[in-house]
């Protein structure tokens, strides 16, 4: 049976759009529906990008000093790129692998133009990127938990700016990328749509985040804290459930790829997740934070040395917004982030924790945007605290002017430290030794491809470049102690060795690794580049007999 | 190869699911889409009139309640038009004493030697004297503000068709019952708002209100077809017509599922068997875009989607895990077997949601039984696919149900077989 009737051309019927009854649980002022259509939104926010990129682009190459975890992490996405595997030695589920097979995605179209140029120096430029998308994500988040145009703005340049932030995101670490993920999560969590997939996208936002730097679960609480809070009451437990759902359903995705590489528990001849996980549960303790002479209590000064006011001044906003909760809008809208702040700050705390000196990344957004929360509290407090519309004019005038003196203050102390962190970031060369140790060894070595030399990671890809062995002749030094894949082809230990590259991490790590330091006991420098503790070192193995092998 | 294969059916089958779960969770997108979904407060105004069809058939036992109910509705401005048998006279009696006893209730007697629902209901048709046809199963529990809800979306939204919902309660009787009521849940609560918002949809059996003119311009149901309802949603649509759904929980048509196993596949093979028939008669050819013809072929092929993924997701699963292939292929494998986890999830949040709006107690039971029962009905679902493919192939359009009332049913039984509660 065919139908007789006449086709219209309006077919499409529009869904019946109706506001949604507001819960009364969830009381916040209401965000700008759209960013992207918001003129002043987005010049303010470009602007401080360029100004963000800028300070942070500048001589990144030669500034903060080439660390060997740098190395690894871009040695490990060469290995993704290269077919090799996930690592360039064995895989053996110290982190997991996403955050390195990001590196490799990201670097892969220059890697591919010029692979002369996947070396540490070269490559910090691709974690420009990651820092251009946090930092919007940090804008964005701010405006989405209700802060006002000029501190979500405060905090975009607090989390760009501080001279803390300058050195570590410069660097190729895997908690740069884990909190990019972790911003989106938030961001999706605070979603003004309240749109049901946007909350999903949250939870594999968030998971991406602990895949790529373990250390993220200690957020995963603030997003759902976040999530609770953006979401609506009648369509909650749907959002909810998902979220933690499609975080779960991802994270599970590592244990099942060791399942599926037959590596989740441990084994004879095998590495194993069970194994990995070990290894980190019981690194050896750095000390209380707050105890002079600790491990953690240097970490800590390291950081202060380079930024007080966001350390600071973050936990201070964090305390003040978890007081101020019931008086304050501002202070309810970020409890995920001030949340963040304390339960990271409470991880730190652990006495027998182990406080690696990039700890702090993940927790540079929440303290930029807890401290633009507290200032706008205070600021709010400062200008519109039981103002009437018949307030005297003094008394408003008045308001004004405590407002500028404190703005002026501020300024004043944080200004002139930065200006010295940003100088300091975009002049110095801190890595000149590592550039003429690494042309040295490309250009004084007779035969690179039958040279084996021991060098930390932040030089292993550039003599990989030079022609030297990857692996096994240019051996990255942890590796001649601890991989039994590489200790097996040194049965002479030091003397089958040629070269050792001293670094100061060399140097530091030599102590517990006797192949390594028997080399460096058996060895004289031939060249020297940098001095003091900071030097590095080329040194030549010398044969039992004195001369050389 | 074999890897390539394996992971192009994995990543189709992925796609598959993921389409189904995001059409099947369109309700709760937004608290405004949420919003959206449900009837507008009515305005107290009342412009239509209704002439309600009430096709019953060896349904003397609930039919007077469900005429009593009917007529206790708020509205002022309805007859009730009830259809029977020739040859059904326990049913034609209290048919008649109702009509007696109130002058808004009318009988038309159906005297097709072969009966069925659109039969009977073209039958009624031409008898019809309101502005808008609806239709209801002799069993339905309406509520009384039902109409005066409809008449205000017919005239606030200018729809030519306002779909109500319609709910099957009994969710505790059986692990099938469970799963069925949720589909019903999900299905009326949620992916019908998206056909209507889609411009195309396939109506469901009852709770349908349809403005007589455009019914009649449309020559009634299809009485060869045997999923009349959505044939008429599909022709309707496909021309253009203005589709509105709403569900509210205290406004629904409250049913049950059919009282055993066996009725189940048979009711799920004459729908799907309806929808290979409805997808043949190519009305949704003239849908004006490729979108929605897309939908429409996706739609109505879905029965047998679902029955070919309901059995290719273990098996790939299978092959991931024992098979040797490299990991990156495992992973994809995996895809279409995690949507259907998280689908698992959002049904288990759903019948919490389902107990939450019906005011139900939903045990812990009740969820290991909907997860627990998940594949079996997945088997059925697969076994009436197949069944109606079988059955349409060997030209067996005749409606299975009717041939088999006899006397090896109890009455009851007969009853349940008898109604069309299909919601497509």
């Amino acid at each position: 049976m065919t139908s007789t009737l006449p086709a219209v051309t309006t077919p499409k019927v529009p869904a019946q759009r109706q506001p949604a009854p507001e819960a009364r649980s969830t009381s916040r002022t209401t965000p700008p529906k759209r960013l992207r259509s918001s003129r002043p939104d987005l010049i303010l926010c470009g602007v401080l990008l360029v100004a963000i990129l800028t300070v942070q682009g500048w001589n990144i190459a030669d500034y903060p000093t080439l660390s060997d975890d740098e190395g690894t992490y871009l040695a490990q996405a060469w290995a993704v790129q290269e077919g090799r595997g996930l690592a360039h030695y064995t895989y053996w589920y110290d982190h997991p692998p996403l955050g390195w097979i990001q590196i490799a995605l990201l670097t892969w179209i220059p890697a591919a133009l010029s692979p002369e140029s996947m070396t540490v120096g070269t490559m910090r430029a691709a974690m420009l990127v990651i820092s251009a998308v946090s930092a919007v994500l940090v804008y964005v988040l701010g405006r989405r938990l209700s802060l006002p145009r000029w501190a979500a703005g405060l905090g975009m340049v607090l989390f760009g700016l501080s001279p803390l932030s300058v050195v570590l995101q410069r660097e190729i670490f895997l908690d740069n990328l884990a909190v990019m993920w972790t911003l989106l999560a938030f961001a999706l969590a605070a979603s003004p749509s309240r749109h049901l997939w946007h909350h999903f996208g949250a939870g594999i936002a968030a998971a991406t985040a602990v895949l790529t730097k373990e250390t993220m679960l200690f957020v995963l609480p603030a997003v759902l804290i976040t999530m609770w809070r953006h979401s609506h009451r009648d369509t909650r437990k749907f959002a909810v459930t998902g979220a933690v759902t499609a975080c779960a359903l991802i994270g599970l995705s590592y244990p099942l790829f060791a399942l599926l590489k037959g590596e989740l528990f441990p084994g004879s001849g095998h590495v194993s997740l069970w194994d990995g996980i070990r290894y980190q549960m019981t690194r050896p303790g750095s000390g209380f934070i707050l105890d002079q002479g600790s491990g953690s209590h240097g970490v800590l000064q390291s950081w202060l040395y380079y930024d007080r006011v966001l350390i600071v001044g973050g936990l201070a906003g964090a305390l003040l917004l978890l007081v101020t909760w019931r008086w304050s809008v501002t202070a309810r809208a970020l409890a995920g982030p001030s949340c963040t702040v304390v339960v990271l700050a409470l991880v730190a705390m652990r006495p027998s924790g182990y406080l690696p000196a990039m700890y702090v990344i993940q927790a540079l957004p929440f303290l930029a945007l807890v401290l633009a929360g507290g200032t706008a509290s205070v600021a709010h407090a400062v200008l519109r605290r039981r103002r009437s519309e018949a307030e005297n004019r003094y008394v408003t005038g008045g308001r004004y002017a405590l407002a500028a003196v404190l703005a002026i203050a501020a300024g004043a102390y944080v200004v002139p430290r930065w200006y010295d962190g940003a100088r300091t970031a975009v002049t110095t060369d801190a890595n000149a030794p590592y550039q003429a140790a690494s042309k040295w060894l490309a250009t004084e070595v007779e035969d690179p491809r039958g040279t084996r030399v021991l060098v930390d990671d932040a030089l292993w890809l550039d003599l990989v470049h030079a022609g030297y062995r990857p692996g096994l002749g240019v051996i990255w030094f942890y590796k001649a102690d601890l991989d039994p894949a590489v200790t097996k082809t040194m049965p002479g230990g030091w003397r089958d060795l040629d070269y050792v590259v001293a670094s100061p991490t060399v140097r530091r790590d030599a102590v517990d690794l006797p192949n390594v330091r028997a080399a460096m006991e058996h060895s004289t420098p031939v060249a020297v580049f940098g001095s003091g503790a900071d030097r590095i070192e080329i040194r030549q193995i010398q044969a039992a007999s004195g001369g050389v092998r | 190869m074999t890897s390539v294969f394996i992971a192009v059916v994995s990543l189709a089958l992925f796609w598959m699911a993921a389409f189904t779960l995001w059409w099947q969770m369109h309700a709760w997108r937004t608290p405004e889409v949420l919003a959206s979904t449900r009837f507008s407060r009515p305005d107290g105004g009342e412009h239509v009139s209704f002439s309600l069809l009430l096709p019953a058939r060896h349904e003397q036992a609930v039919l007077d309640h469900t005429i009593q109910r009917l007529l206790e509705s708020t509205h002022t401005d309805f007859e009730i038009i009830v259809i029977v048998g020739h040859d059904d006279p326990e049913t034609s009696e209290v048919a008649e004493r109702a009509a007696a006893r109130d002058p808004r209730v009318r009988v038309v007697v159906d005297t097709h030697e072969k009966k069925n629902k659109p039969k009977a209901m073209n039958t009624a048709l031409p008898h019809c004297r309101g502005d808008v046809v609806g239709v209801f199963d002799a069993e339905d529990q309406v509520h009384p503000e039902l109409l005066a809800h409809v008449d205000h979306a017919f005239r606030t939204t200018g729809a030519d068709v306002v779909q109500g919902g319609v709910q099957l309660i009994n969710f505790h009787s059986s692990w099938y019952s469970l799963r069925n009521c949720l589909e019903y849940f999900f299905w009326f609560r949620s992916r019908l708002h998206l056909h209507a918002q889609k411009g195309f949809i396939p109506l469901g059996g009852n709770t349908v209100f349809v403005r007589t003119d455009v019914l009649r311009g449309a020559d009634g149901w299809d009485p060869d077809c045997l999923a009349e309802d959505c044939d008429l949603g599909v022709r309707l649509s496909s021309v253009g017509k203005k589709v509105v759904v709403a569900y509210d929980s205290d406004m629904v048509t409250k049913e049950e599922t059919p009282g055993s196993l066996m009725s189940l596949l048979k009711q799920r093979t004459r729908w799907n068997q309806g929808f290979l028939q409805v997808y043949r008669k190519k009305d949704w050819r003239q849908l004006p875009t490729f979108g929605q013809r897309l939908l429409a072929r996706y739609t109505l092929t879905t029965p047998f989607l679902q029955a070919f993924t309901g059995l290719i997701i273990p098996l790939n699963v299978a092959i991931a895990l024992f098979l040797d292939v490299p990991v990156g292929i495992a992973f994809i494998t995996f895809l279409p077997a995690v949507t259907a986890l998280v689908t698992f999830v959002f049904e288990v949040v759903g019948l919490h949601d389902f107990g939450k709006q019906y005011g139900l107690r939903v045990r812990f039971v009740h969820y290991v039984k909907l997860i627990v029962g998940g594949p079996f009905y997945q088997v059925l679902l697969a076994g009436a696919a197949v069944r109606a493919v079988w059955r349409e192939q060997r030209g067996r359009n005749d409606w299975e149900l009717t041939t088999h009332v006899g006397a090896h049913l109890t009455s009851a039984e007969a009853t349940r077989d008898l109604r069309e509660d299909v919601p497509a």
